[in-house]
């Protein structure tokens, strides 16, 4: 335990905001909010891996913490500028009406 | 006392977050989970990681929702057009997973009962783990060689994000 927060506290929360990234790139059709969605779920999993490396006591779960921020950044560059490409070829961001790869 | 005030920072994280999925507007998500992130990071400072606080503040609320602010406004995309109703069979599967999903995780984590693995043999002092000099000291012994790909990484995601976004050139 982490002074005197409890380890399943921070796994509760961890698996909640999972679950609602999970729901918001299922049910959104706006590629930039599904992209959020995906965001919320990589800090889901960094509270876990803070959580369990505090209840350890090693420094490893801060450390891929670091690695999974510096990951998050090279792909927020990419898949936004997917979107800006995308943009200006379909005019839209909604998931539904973009179907270039679909037949 | 501190177990409270941790719970209603990680309160307010679950509540933001879910704001974001609820809201309709692209902004509004996004300022949203700014938020969320802020009260992230103030909940591993009190996890005794202060330094990766600060990384959450600095490059994921200031540099990647920034970012996602600056396309969001580059695209100029006004309110998106209500598309009620287009596909009532996807947002049922779609809402159906997401409970089965969260349902899944909750069973996982009550028949576990947040087990703990074997913890380290002599923990180093706790309070000093997770300070920029300590955490330092492990990454650039242990883990060097990540931490060069990772920067290999960035500078092809710079690539990338240039080759991908830059105007087509009219032949």
């Amino acid at each position: 335990m982490i002074g005197s927060i409890p380890l399943s506290d921070v796994l509760l929360a961890s698996a909640a905001l999972f679950s609602i990234g999970i729901a918001g790139a299922l049910l959104r059709r706006n590629a930039i909010q599904i992209f959020l969605s995906i965001e919320l779920m990589m800090n889901a999993a960094n509270l876990a891996l803070i959580g369990y490396g505090a209840a350890l006591g090693t420094a490893e779960g801060q450390i891929i913490v670091f690695f999974v921020i510096a990951i998050a950044a090279a792909e927020a560059a990419v898949g936004l500028a997917i979107f800006v490409a995308l943009f200006r070829h379909t005019e839209t961001i909604d998931v539904n009406k973009i179907t270039l790869l679909k037949w | 006392m501190e177990r409270l005030l941790f719970d209603a920072v990680l309160a307010a994280v679950v509540l933001f977050a879910g704001l974001m999925v609820v809201l309709k507007h692209p902004v509004h998500s996004v300022l949203s989970l700014v938020v969320a992130f802020f009260a992230l990071a103030t909940g591993y400072v009190m996890l005794g990681a202060p330094f990766v606080g600060a990384l959450q503040v600095i490059v994921y609320a200031g540099a990647i929702l920034v970012l996602f602010l600056f396309v969001l406004m580059l695209l100029n995309i006004a309110r998106p057009p209500a598309d009620r109703g287009g596909r009532p069979v996807q947002a049922f599967l779609g809402s159906v997973g997401a409970v089965v999903f969260a349902a899944m995780l909750l069973g996982a984590l009550r028949s576990s009962g947040a087990a703990l693995p074997a913890a380290a043999a002599v923990p180093p002092d706790p309070a000093s783990l997770g300070e920029p000099a300590s955490l330092a000291r492990v990454l650039f012994a242990d883990y060097l060689l990540h931490f060069e790909a990772i920067s290999v990484l960035l500078l092809a995601a710079l690539v990338g994000a240039f080759v991908l976004a830059r105007r087509e050139p009219r032949t």
